[in-house]
């Protein structure tokens, strides 16, 4: 058995004063008499200083008692007993989505966040759990995993429970609760999943637990609790023909979930310097706001950018204490400067001209012409550091950075394997909200032909043959595959071409003023680059310290949500990792979605998991008890005479 | 406001008075004897000569018959003075009616018995000591002011019967009949203040006033009872168990007094409650006549 509302146990605390009323004395009506000497000769029992009396058996304190105990056990609101039958096994999926870091109360270092509020609610859980009965923990992050395998020992559950962090955005529910229906599948004595999520995905969401029933916990409930605004984008350019070759413009865009507008500052400061810039925004309700702050930011004499960190605030003096709102995590935003201004990029192989003229165009790339071989030469003696374009064969291992491969002409690429060549390929999708496709719509473009890119890489553009570009990304860098050739395409006719080409050499100048590891979001393990075996570690933007040894070319560090910069050593090695969470859908901390059940049958029951306004019945019964109290106190004090 | 002066109680004083002479006639011819022996022509008892003595008064009829020298003794003709020892301690001023009521009826009539025979009379109140009292007089023509002085009376004080008594004592008054009239509420006691009469050759009367609800307590829940005089406090729940052993206790009390009153000699006269004033003298009348 668990209790909903454990603390109303505290009501049994009125036993107290309940046996007090029995224990002490009478408030006794004065009587003048001629003397007591009599009186004091007769009682001398009455003449003891002690303001207790004996404890005797009463049928009322007895009957008072009851009632006061059986009062709080309700107000406390057990449950379990019918839900969960000796024997049952419970899974518990706890959604670790980035809106569960926030808070009831305005985000400050010691408020209460949703994800704690339902880590608390599952140890409530555990502790109820009937004889028999069983637990296991699936996280709903990004992506689901078992926390625990279905088990009763309390010291087990407790080492999961304090190891859930907020992973980052998104949580894949659905995935969550198909993954513990599956661990809970079959259990002899019953089974239910109980999901904590504070609703704050978008739309509806389908929880199929088979014929395993789904109850849907809400943490977070709360009305003001849910106001946020979060900085939800932020790009740093290096403003071009400004009149100092630093100067930078930087980009952001805040949007705002609240019922009322705001007054915020925007300030941008160079990390381990000052402020550069700052700006009063005023951001209506459910408003989105963008504004361009120019600041020179000059990059390092390795030609790395400054890293320059936006921040919301309150007021202009202390940037640093946050918006005040519902999340921090969305408050602030590192992000890489322009570094170098001009990027190398490597031609191999015969590029196509619409591709050579666009690169040319670019006032910040610095263009090279070479060949496989000689590219092989120059990458063994030092990676190279800027951005490689094959047209046509490709090297059977992929360099070290970043590279854009053009109509590839082997079977395969990087070891993606590719498919044979289809004529007039239809358009049919394309990933919008991929930085290369920024601005990019490709409705109306014809293609005389196409390759297809199999080996399950993320497809960039799909065709109706299927992805004809796709994105291979690597511990030290990443390659985009155009399985196609631009200028056997209309698409060079067209503005977003350029566009694309732009972006692509974005993103590779972004990754060499990163220093070399992927940005991400919040939550994400930092994935570092480093020979076999090599220790790397890590500082959080907390300060704590993490470890972790390169297993194939790679060292994988698990981080909890914490946006900033990553401090990373790697040998003698010094380099750094961002993390931002940058996700609107996970700003916008109020509930929205809703719950739906599976095709399977399965019973999804939503509640809130503390209803503040829609259970009346505990004023009642408080009520009740008072009355009771008052009862006592009357029959104790009052009713003697 | 008074009680004593009004035409009612004179007529109950006065009722009183006739009632008194017709039950108790012949026994004193209207007068109280005393107890004292004198030099009258009335015989009343021998006495055992001790040196010293008046030697005409040995009875040598009795010597030639005894060969003993004995004492002719005779009954003193002389005034009988009547001392009223009123208690006006605070806790007379309790009960329904107030003791210190019953208590100066008492006085008032033992005065106006007095003072219409041929008697002197004396008011001594006290209280923890005494106070401004009323000087032995004589003739009914005083019943006027010793009844405004007792009704001028106001219950206040602790009680100390001792020491009042050391304190009338110390006047040296002629011995006399003392009427002691008090609830004899005295952590003190009230023996050694009684000894110390007698062995002055006083003749005291205890008249004892008690409340009706002193003599029997209704019952009446968590109380704390306070000492009217001292202020001390005692926590009680009148139930009936409680009131039984007060019962006991104060039935102890009053056969003690009484006890020791007959093993003195005195008389004891147990005066309130539902009890008339009257009934109360008449009591003593009957017992002393």
């Amino acid at each position: 058995m668990t209790w909903l509302s454990p603390l109303s146990l505290l009501w049994a605390g009125l036993l107290v004063p309940l046996v007090a009323l029995y224990v002490l004395k009478r408030r006794r009506q004065a009587r003048e008499v001629g003397s007591t000497l009599l009186w004091a000769l007769a009682l001398r029992d009455l003449r003891a200083e002690s303001p207790f009396r004996r404890l005797l058996p009463q049928v009322a304190l007895a009957l008072q008692a009851l009632a006061l105990v059986a009062g709080a056990v309700a107000l406390a609101r057990p449950v379990g007993a019918g839900d969960a039958p000796a024997g049952a096994l419970l899974a518990v999926v706890i959604d670790t989505s980035a809106s569960m870091a926030a808070s009831a109360a305005p985000a400050t270092p010691g408020a209460v966040t949703r994800l704690a509020e339902a880590v608390e609610a599952v140890r409530a859980l555990a502790r109820g759990l009937p004889t028999g009965g069983t637990m296991t923990l699936v996280e709903a992050g990004p992506d689901a995993a078992v926390l625990t395998a279905p088990t009763r020992d309390r010291g087990a559950l407790e080492r999961a429970l304090a190891a859930v962090r907020v992973r980052g955005a998104g949580a894949d529910l659905g995935e969550a609760v198909a993954l513990a229906a599956e661990r809970v599948r079959g259990a002899p004595g019953g089974a239910r999943i109980v999901v904590f999520t504070d609703a704050a995905g978008e739309g509806a969401q389908v929880l199929d637990g088979g014929r395993v029933p789904v109850e849907v916990r809400r943490v977070g409930v709360g009305g003001a609790a849910a106001d946020n605004t979060g900085i939800v984008a932020v790009d740093v350019r290096p403003r071009e023909g400004a009149e100092s070759p630093d100067r930078a413009e930087i980009f952001v865009r805040l949007a705002r979930f609240a019922s009322r507008s705001a007054e915020l500052y925007v300030t941008a400061s160079v990390e381990g310097g000052g402020v550069v810039a700052s700006r009063k925004v005023t951001i209506s309700r459910d408003g989105r706001a963008s504004i361009v702050m120019a600041a020179d930011l000059p990059p390092d004499a390795a030609g790395r950018g400054a890293l320059v960190r936006v921040s919301l605030s309150r007021s202009g003096r202390a940037v640093d204490a946050g918006a005040e709102d519902a999340l921090a995590l969305d408050d602030r935003v590192v992000v890489p400067g322009p570094g170098a201004r001009r990027l190398p990029v490597f031609l191999v192989g015969p590029t196509p001209e619409p591709v050579e003229r666009a690169l040319r165009a670019d006032p910040g790339v610095e263009l090279f012409a070479t060949s496989l071989a000689a590219l092989a030469r120059e990458a063994s003696a030092e990676p190279l550091d800027g951005l490689v374009v094959y047209t046509g064969e490709t090297p059977a291992q992929a360099p070290p950075g970043d590279s854009l491969v053009l109509a590839p002409t082997g079977a395969a690429v990087f070891g993606a394997p590719l498919g044979p060549e289809v004529q007039r390929p239809r358009l049919v999708r394309w990933e919008e909200g991929d930085p290369r496709l920024r601005f990019v719509a490709l409705g109306e473009v014809r293609v005389a032909a196409a390759r297809t890119v199999r080996g399950g890489l993320p497809a960039l553009i799909a065709a109706d043959v299927g992805a004809v570009a796709a994105v291979q990304q690597r511990p030290a860098g990443e390659t985009t595959i155009l399985a196609f050739d631009p200028s056997r395409s209309d698409w060079p006719a067209r503005a977003s071409f350029v566009v694309f080409l732009r972006n692509v050499v974005e993103r590779a100048r972004s990754r060499r003023a990163a220093g070399g590891v992927a940005p991400g979001r919040c939550g994400e393990p930092l994935r570092i680059p480093a020979a076999e075996g090599a220790t790397v570690e890590v500082e959080t933007p907390g300060g704590a310290a993490l470890r972790a040894v390169a297993r194939g070319g790679l060292a994988l560090v698990p981080v909890g949500a914490e946006a900033g910069v990553y401090g990373v050593r790697v040998g003698e090695r010094r380099t750094f990792a961002l993390r931002n969470l940058l996700d609107e859908r996970e700003s916008d901390v109020r509930p929205r979605a809703r719950f739906e059940r599976g095709s399977a049958g399965g019973v999804v029951r939503a509640v809130a998991q503390r209803e503040a306004t829609a259970e009346l019945w505990p004023y009642l019964v408080g009520g009740l008890l008072l009355l009771l109290v008052l009862e006592a106190l009357w029959a104790t004090r009052a009713g003697a005479t | 406001m008074s009680t004593l002066l009004d035409p009612a109680f004179l007529r109950r004083l006065a009722r009183l008075r006739v009632v008194a002479r017709r039950r108790f006639a012949g026994s004193a011819g209207g007068a109280r004897r005393s107890l004292r022996r004198g030099a009258s022509a009335e015989f009343a008892d021998h006495r055992p000569y001790f040196a010293g003595d008046d030697v005409r008064r040995i009875d040598w009829n009795a010597y030639a018959r005894l060969e003993e020298l004995v004492l002719r003794l005779y009954v003193a003709e002389e005034e009988l003075t009547l001392y009223l020892l009123l208690d006006t301690s605070r806790s007379l001023a309790l009960g329904t009616p107030p003791k210190f009521d019953v208590a100066r009826r008492i006085a008032a009539a033992l005065g106006y018995l007095g003072l219409t025979g041929s008697e002197r009379v004396a008011v001594v109140p006290f209280a923890g000591a005494l106070g401004r009292g009323l000087p032995p007089a004589r003739g009914a023509r005083r019943v006027g002011a010793l009844l405004r002085h007792l009704d001028a009376l106001t219950p206040s004080g602790e009680t100390d019967l001792a020491r009042a008594v050391e304190q009338f004592l110390a006047g040296a008054p002629r011995p006399g009949v003392v009427a002691v009239i008090s609830d004899l509420l005295d952590p003190g006691g009230y023996e050694r203040a009684l000894d110390r009469l007698a062995a002055a050759r006083h003749e005291p009367v205890l008249f004892h006033v008690l409340d009706a609800e002193e003599l029997a307590p209704t019952p009446g829940g968590d109380l704390v009872l306070v000492d009217a005089e001292r202020g001390t406090r005692v926590e009680v729940t009148l139930d009936a168990r409680a009131i039984a052993a007060y019962r006991a206790r104060l039935d102890a009390f009053l056969a003690g007094v009484r006890g020791y009153a007959k093993r003195r000699g005195f008389a004891y006269v147990l005066a309130g409650g539902d009890v008339p004033f009257e009934e109360a003298l008449l009591a003593w009348l009957r017992s002393d006549g």
